[in-house]
């Protein structure tokens, strides 16, 4: 039954990494061929899912994306149902329950849109404080992939420096910033008052005018799950656009191995359509852009003579290092209103707060005022006290205005021992379920005790908060980091600076799972400006080839 | 020695402005230059003699038409490539006759059968605009090469006898000083009958039936007489210019498709007081009345939901199946324009009650809307919607069937009720409008003329200005 197909580049995985670098390739006039696991549906059929979602169902973001039987991800409206796919466990199984979609165009889908850089800093961490790794890479050279990415996307942020983070940039951003709304605009000022600077956050999401053939933001406040005008990026936007430039996008393909030939170069992909049929598809460049769970999980299900511990494991470093920002959240109840989810769900963050000298001991932490609308929470919580009629409707409205939600993200070190194997279940293609071992380790838990939860609290009661719940047990931020870590030294990490496998020429492995450290901000852009710079690399290896 | 050449041009339109300002109204030869360049944007030139990206007024733009492509050329003032060997009378010729400087006919898709019209003073203010101000592009655009027998341009001599008009423009001593200027500007520059007039059987104007709607490509320009029902009588003063100038009429209309394009491209740079006498002449049309309309294409639907029945009755599983019109509707259009249909309150987002384009008996612009979407920007704003035709940029991939379910929808509930949207109608405004046989019918004979297919092809053309085509 198997059928072969072949281009120039073979990109496995069409969420943001995938995508911009396919368009990047048909530009140069390379043929490329993407494959995605899971379907491709169209944007109104999320929006009208997401709209018919029951209360207890809307804070669950992959609700509105039910998985493909042979492309399954992690359903988080029960414990029973998260635990089917992503097998977890240590210390802080639960803070790994990263939310992803096997869908066409991939996790930005329901992302927030938010779009930091890492600080110089950030990149530094082994020289500076001594701890985790430095980058191989130092942020002047990863600045002009920044910058093209956040023109790629179309990013809106603050032309003033001092609102900038960082403000060390070569070219202002694509459009100018979104305004605060009214919840944003009091948590800035109350962080003023205590010498705290909340900065617009610079976002994929275009700000009064239209970018790249999408609307300006209108405001739905339902970025996460799915924004239902694409005035916020996501790569599902970029699939017609690959097409029209004679991209190949196949649909309900899940590659389960990789082929190695001589030299140890990739000769092909192989992937189980809908009905379990196996393809072969050939190609010159292979791109693996799955994300930071699936690519890792896709290389060692590819161990062959060769690569006993797994394509492109010499290190044995594939796996290894995952990481996330470690999330708490504090919830407050306020005597006055909020007045939260004017605008996007995320529009700031105190980002100062995520650098110091404290980094030779504990982790920086970012603090976030979540512009989220509170009506689902308001609702569900009025209605579970058991009122009806005008008091239903009374405390409906108070719970919605006068609540408010912290978010705090901390940054996690690489640790090899945070790690991805294959479980012995598997999915039902036949296909072994990622298993993941995960402590967010002392330099966070130090973190939260002595620096972030102390700091929120103050920020809660500048706020006037009259009630002040800070979570206990660290959750998922979704950014997932570090399992085919970055490295000039072959021998300690998987990829080159330009996210080439170390041991296969021809074999790149862009985005979250490159990153040899996290910071405190979201991974996107990091993730799409390494894409773009491996972009570079596959164009100037197809040209000498 | 180009240097050289430019150096004793230089020299030479610096004599010659001086010899022109003392017959010119305007004085100061840049005066002159601007009121020229006023009126180029009032002519709305560069709409179709600057391609997209393209250096302004060097021509290029591919303008597809029914039986073949045709150049827009190149009017910069370059000796070999544009206008640069164009005398004052040459120039006068080509525009209000529609002579090139060689004798041949242009096609009618340079409107010269409005511009026909124009004043000396204003020709001679447009040539110095074009021949001082526009910098000379030395690039030969692609050459316009339609197949036998519209290659025929002296066929166009034989329906210029019958059609063209070669009277001057004369003012009404009985009318206002603004209504004559406003006719001056609607019947010349702004060439508004090019698309609101309806077509006769050789594709004229129909005099008797001026301003009462036509299809061009794939919107289609209505009755803007001012009969109360069929047109805009019930528009005033103020809701006509600000119309013009911004393209938005709150809770009654939005410019899209080539409306659009003409206030991004002239009517915003035209000044108050000529926008005010365009206003004028406008509300004073003669009405036409269609009989079928009961009531004016404002006024219908109302702000209304299905929600309640909606809501909970699909799941949230699926990602296949058919969907319903209210479905379509909230998923595609409510996040902009509202679950109740009713917009935004600045009216950014139009609602879709009271909205012309859901109200009219032809469903053409409700059709075009979804498909093509709104991209209209002003100095003030831009008007942006997206498509949903399952272009590279579109928001989605509504299929033909989508279209009419969601059409049908939104008519019944927003918009005429006694209207319906057929797939056929969808197909054709996909294609860019109603496609023509015409190639056909003059290769076989079939028309008594060749010379006269040729003449009407040409002006099929001109009705689909490039503005409407560039959609298609």
């Amino acid at each position: 039954m198997a059928t072969e197909t072949n281009a120039d580049v073979v990109i496995v995985g069409t969420g943001i990494v995938g995508c911009l670098i396919a368009q990047q390739m048909l530009d140069s006039g390379l043929s490329v061929l993407m494959l995605e696991a899971g379907p491709r549906v169209d944007r109104w059929r999320i929006v009208e899912n997401f709209r018919n979602l029951p209360p207890g169902l809307r804070l669950h973001f992959d609700a509105p994306y039910p998985p493909k039987p042979w492309a399954p991800h992690m359903e988080s409206y029960s414990d029973a149902a998260a635990a089917e796919y992503l097998q977890l466990e240590g210390p802080n199984a639960r803070a790994y329950r990263q939310g992803y979609v096997r869908y066409a165009g991939g996790a930005t889908r329901h992302w927030a849109g938010i779009c930091w850089r890492l600080t110089p800093e950030d990149m530094r961490l082994k020289s500076l404080y001594g701890v985790a790794r430095d980058w191989d890479l130092d942020y002047s050279a990863l600045e002009p992939y920044y910058t093209r990415a956040e023109y790629a996307i179309g990013v809106c942020g603050p032309s003033d420096p001092a609102l900038q983070w960082p403000p060390i940039r070569s070219k202002r951003y694509p459009m100018g910033p979104l305004p605060f709304g009214p919840g944003e605009q009091r948590f800035t000022d109350a962080a003023a008052r205590l010498g705290l600077k909340n900065v617009p956050a610079a976002q994929a999401r275009n700000s009064r005018i239209a970018y790249d053939g999408r609307p300006p933001c209108c405001g739905n406040n339902n970025c996460i799950p799915v924004c239902p005008i694409a005035a916020k990026y996501d790569a599902a936007t970029a699939l017609p656009k690959i097409e029209a430039k004679g991209g190949r996008i196949l649909a309900n393909a899940v590659a389960y191995r990789v082929e190695t030939g001589q030299k140890n170069a990739i000769e092909a992909v192989h992937y189980f359509d809908s009905d379990k049929h196996s393809h072969r598809v050939i190609g010159k460049i292979f791109v693996l852009a799955c994300n930071g769970i699936e690519t890792p999980k896709l290389l060692l299900l590819s161990k062959d003579e060769r690569n006993p511990k797994g394509v492109a494991n010499s290190s044995d470093q594939v796996g290894r290092n995952m990481m996330d920002q470690p999330k708490l959240v504090a919830e407050l109840i306020l005597a006055e209103p909020m007045w939260t989810g004017v605008g996007p769900v995320q529009g700031s963050s105190i980002m100062q707060t995520s650098q110091g000298e404290f980094r030779s001991k504990h982790g920086g932490a970012l603090f976030r005022f979540n512009n989220l609308a509170r009506g689902a929470f308001g609702g569900v919580a009025a209605v579970r006290q058991g009122l009806v009629g005008k008091a239903l409707d009374a405390e409906i409205r108070r719970l919605s205005a006068c609540t408010a939600e912290l978010t705090i993200e901390h940054e996690l070190i690489p640790d090899p021992n945070n790690r991805l194997t294959l479980s012995n279940k598997k999915d039902w293609l036949g296909i072994n379920k990622p298993n993941i071992y995960y402590d967010v380790g002392d330099y966070v838990r130090r973190s939260a005790k002595e620096y972030s939860v102390p700091l929120v609290r103050k920020l809660a009661a500048e706020l006037g908060a009259t009630d002040v719940q800070v979570s206990t047990e660290f959750t998922n931020s979704d950014h997932i980091m570090g399992g085919t870590i970055m490295g000039a030294d072959s021998a300690a990490s998987v990829v080159d600076i330009d996210c080439r496998a170390h041991d296969h020429h021809n074999l790149f492995l862009p985005g979250g799972g490159a990153m040899t450290t996290g910071g405190c901000g979201n991974s996107t852009l990091t993730m799409a400006a390494l894409a773009l710079k491996a972009a570079d690399a596959i164009a100037t290896q197809m040209k000498s080839s | 020695m180009p240097k050289l050449r430019r150096v004793l041009c230089c020299l030479l339109i610096a004599v010659a402005s001086n010899t022109w300002s003392a017959h010119s109204h305007a004085g100061e030869p840049d005066q002159l230059i601007q009121r020229g360049e006023y009126l180029a944007k009032a002519a709305d030139c560069g709409a179709c003699h600057t391609a997209p990206g393209g250096k302004p007024f060097a021509g290029g733009l591919a303008i597809s038409s029914p039986v073949g492509t045709i150049y827009s050329t190149n009017i910069t003032p370059s000796v070999n490539y544009g206008l640069g060997r164009y005398t004052e009378e040459q120039f006068a010729r080509a525009l209000r006759r529609g002579i090139r400087s060689d004798g041949a006919n242009l096609y009618p898709a340079m409107p010269y059968t409005s511009y026909s019209i124009f004043t000396d003073a204003d020709v001679q203010a447009l040539y110095s605009y074009f021949m001082h101000a526009v910098v000379a592009v030395d690039a030969a655009g692609p050459s316009t090469d339609l197949p036998f027998p519209m290659n025929i341009r002296a066929s166009m001599m034989g329906w210029n006898l019958l059609f063209l008009n070669k009277k001057p423009f004369e003012s009404d001593p009985q009318q206002s000083e603004a209504r004559n200027r406003g006719r001056y500007l609607v019947e010349g520059a702004t060439h508004c009958s090019a698309c609101h007039t309806p077509r006769g059987f050789l594709m004229q104007e129909q005099s008797n039936q001026a301003f009462a709607g036509g299809q061009v490509g794939a919107w289609y320009a209505p009755n803007i007489t001012s009969d109360i029902d069929s047109g805009i009588g019930s528009w005033n003063q103020d809701e006509l210019v600000k119309f013009l100038r911004g393209g938005d009429a709150l809770g009654k209309a939005q410019a899209a498709g080539s409306m659009g394009e003409a206030v991004e491209h002239s009517f915003q740079y035209l000044t108050d007081a000529d926008l005010n006498a365009i206003a004028t002449f406008v509300r004073t049309v003669p009405a036409i009345h269609d009989p079928a309309d009961q009531s004016s294409r404002f006024t219908f639907g109302t702000a209304s939901s299905d929600l309640g029945v909606l809501r909970g009755r699909t799941g949230i599983r699926n990602d296949s199946g058919d969907p319903t019109g209210g479905e379509l509707f909230q998923a595609n259009c409510a996040s902009c324009h509202a679950p109740f249909g009713q917009g935004s309150k600045d009216g950014y987002y139009p609602s879709l009650f009271s909205n012309s384009a859901l109200g009219s008996r032809n469903p053409n612009n409700l059709i075009a809307a979804i498909l093509n979407g709104v991209n209209r920007t002003t100095s003030k704003s831009q008007a942006y919607m997206p498509g949903f035709a399952g272009g590279p940029h579109d928001l989605a991939a509504l299929s033909d069937q989508e279209v009419v379910l969601l059409g049908n929808y939104l008519l019944e509930r927003y918009g005429h009720p006694g209207i319906s949207v057929t797939a056929k109608q969808v197909a054709e405004v996909r294609r860019g409008g109603p496609s023509s046989s015409l190639v056909t019918l003059a290769r076989l004979g079939v028309a008594s003329a060749v010379g006269a297919a040729a003449l009407i092809v040409a002006l099929i053309v001109m009705r689909a200005r490039k503005r409407n085509i560039r959609i298609a």
